[in-house]
């Protein structure tokens, strides 16, 4: 990869390996990714290949024991306000009230005073303008991942990182949420890697669907989604998209566990 | 499903309790706080009673709650009595003072860090364990004045309720509020200041009012010994001075700031308390 491609990728990903403390076998294995900026990524795979693992270490907040991740041209060596990871529980401060929540990022950096106004049209924006001052304990669990989600948006991130967080929640909202996300991340350019079990998610949010098999964990295909934003779900378009990357993901799967079983 | 609830109330025991069951919590609470105080000073008064009555014991007939409260008003009325509350309660906070100095910060480390806990946990049960009145001859040797040895015994009682009420706080964060604050670019202070002081407050509370408590206890024994101010002082005082309904008024005096102190704990637990039952 030259200098110049380098520049214009969000996050690149070089001879990534991790073999965990006490393990023998690596848990993820020679990850190649390059992915460019205001891209939508959406990574897939079975329970256990590595995905949590590959996400943490964008985020910083696991470093791989072999290789690096780079982003704009920095090794990433530990979390940072621009790149922002939510998780699939909300984990709010129940001490706090919803705005106090959304705004704690601000108020780490110190800018809080001069941001206040956005953190406001935040709230508003994912729907919580009624619900600011209560405590979010008194929240229901949808209610409870938007707080989440203007908090994570709230330190304007260039990169949002987001590990399974709907997965908890009921269809509509899940649903709501999913479309909501993504228009925003998409109308503000903000980088997106989310990592999802569900196909479905997987084309309602992304431009790109990258699979995962496991044992160890790889990357083995990618799907690009070539349609705009809202998505109508019930669209033959998208319906084709979830029904091929259905099929490349099993054919995939399959083929894995077949040499797998040859080599013993 | 009318004619049900129609009921007229009657004199029975039945519809008194039916009544009492449809009165407010807090007026019931009341009534329950106003009976069990009656209770109280009504066996006293039977005691009294008995004392007087028994020629072994006449001489003790002041210990009864008319005469005590005499006292107590002379002592609140000749304003005696706030020089001596004053310097038990001078104690009281300088010991908590170092307790909480000392407490909080070992608490974190205990309930933060597994090695540190598996270090520190056999020692610590272990010194719980005595009371802190066995250290008074040590105490007496190690410092100068009588009042650093009770402040020294004081620290001693305050120490391990909040080293494990702290810890005991710690030990229940949510890891994910950790990783959450650190991924928002939460520093070192920042982390302390806005995730684990406000997680823990309600647990350092609780072990605080245990600290009171055991504080509160340990002081008067304490004040036996030495120093010639505070409430441990004054019942001595008045034991040797036979003024019984004063050493009486004093004991009601220890009793009623103890409550307060640990209303007032009590106060602070809720006030930090953020878990919603
Ligand atoms: N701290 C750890 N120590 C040892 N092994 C671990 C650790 N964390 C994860 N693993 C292993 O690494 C592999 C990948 O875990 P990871 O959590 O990344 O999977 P995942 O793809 O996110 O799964 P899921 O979809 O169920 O969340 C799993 O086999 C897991 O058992
Ligand atoms: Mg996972």
């Amino acid at each position: 990869m030259t200098q110049q491609e380098h520049k214009a990728s969000s996050i690149w990903i070089a001879n990534l390996s991790h073999t965990f403390r006490k393990q023998t076998s690596p848990a993820i294995k020679d990850i190649e990714l390059t992915i460019p900026k205001g891209q939508l990524t959406a990574l897939i795979g079975r329970s256990g290949c590595g995905k949590s693992t590959l996400l943490k270490m964008m985020a910083g907040l696991m470093i791989p024991s072999d290789g690096a991740v780079r982003i704009g041209g920095h090794t990433v060596t530990k979390p940072s306000a621009k790149w922002n990871m939510m998780f699939q529980k909300p984990s709010l401060y129940p001490w706090m009230s919803v705005r106090e929540n959304a705004a704690l990022g601000l108020v780490f950096a110190g800018t809080y005073e001069q941001k206040k106004d956005s953190v406001e049209s935040l709230l508003d924006m994912v729907g919580l303008s009624e619900h600011k001052d209560k405590n979010v304990q008194q929240l229901s669990g949808g209610q409870q991942q938007r707080v989440a989600l203007a908090r994570s948006l709230a330190t304007e991130p260039d990169i949002l990182l987001l590990d399974e967080p709907f997965s908890a929640l009921d269809a509509f909202t899940r649903t709501q949420l999913q479309d909501e996300v993504a228009e925003i991340c998409h109308d503000q350019g903000i980088t997106m890697v989310m990592v999802t079990h569900d196909i479905e998610e997987a084309i309602a949010m992304a431009d790109k669907v990258i699979i995962m098999s496991q044992n160890p964990g790889e990357i083995v295909g990618d799907l690009d989604v070539p349609l705009g934003y809202p998505r109508e779900r019930s669209q033959p378009q998208f319906i084709n998209l979830k029904e091929t990357l259905f099929a490349e993901f099993e054919k995939i799967d399959q083929a894995k566990q077949q040499a797998m079983a040859n080599a013993g | 499903m009318s004619d049900v609830t129609a009921t007229r109330p009657t004199m029975s025991i039945g519809g008194l309790w039916a009544g009492y069951q449809r009165w407010p919590g807090w007026l019931q609470n009341l009534t329950n706080a106003t009976l069990g105080m009656g209770i109280l000073l009504f066996v006293w008064w039977i005691g009294g009673l008995l004392i007087a009555s028994n020629p072994d014991t006449q001489a003790f007939a002041n210990f009864a709650p008319g005469p005590t409260f005499q006292a107590l008003w002379y002592l609140i009325e000749t304003g005696s009595i706030w020089e001596t509350i004053y310097s038990s309660l001078y104690r009281i906070m300088i010991g908590l003072f170092w307790g909480i100095v000392i407490g909080v910060p070992t608490g974190i480390l205990v309930g933060y860090f597994l090695m540190v806990r598996q270090i520190a946990n056999m020692p610590f049960q272990f010194l719980r364990m005595i009371s802190p009145l066995a250290w008074m001859p040590i105490a007496v040797l190690a410092f100068e004045t009588w009042d650093a040895a009770i402040i020294f015994l004081l620290v001693m009682a305050t120490v391990w309720p909040i080293v494990f009420g702290t810890a005991h706080g710690v030990q229940r964060i949510d890891p994910n509020w950790f990783q959450v604050a650190k991924n928002l670019g939460a520093d070192g202070y920042q982390m302390l200041r806005r995730v684990i002081l406000p997680a823990i407050a309600q647990d350092v509370f609780a072990g605080i009012r245990l600290a009171i408590g055991v504080a509160w206890v340990v002081l008067v024994p304490a004040e036996y010994l030495g120093v010639t101010s505070g409430l441990g002082y004054a019942i001595n005082d008045a034991r040797d001075t036979l003024d019984y309904d004063t050493l009486a008024a004093i004991v009601v005096v220890i009793g009623l700031i103890g409550y307060l102190l640990d209303a007032t704990a009590v106060a602070l637990i809720k006030r930090y308390s953020w878990r919603v039952e």
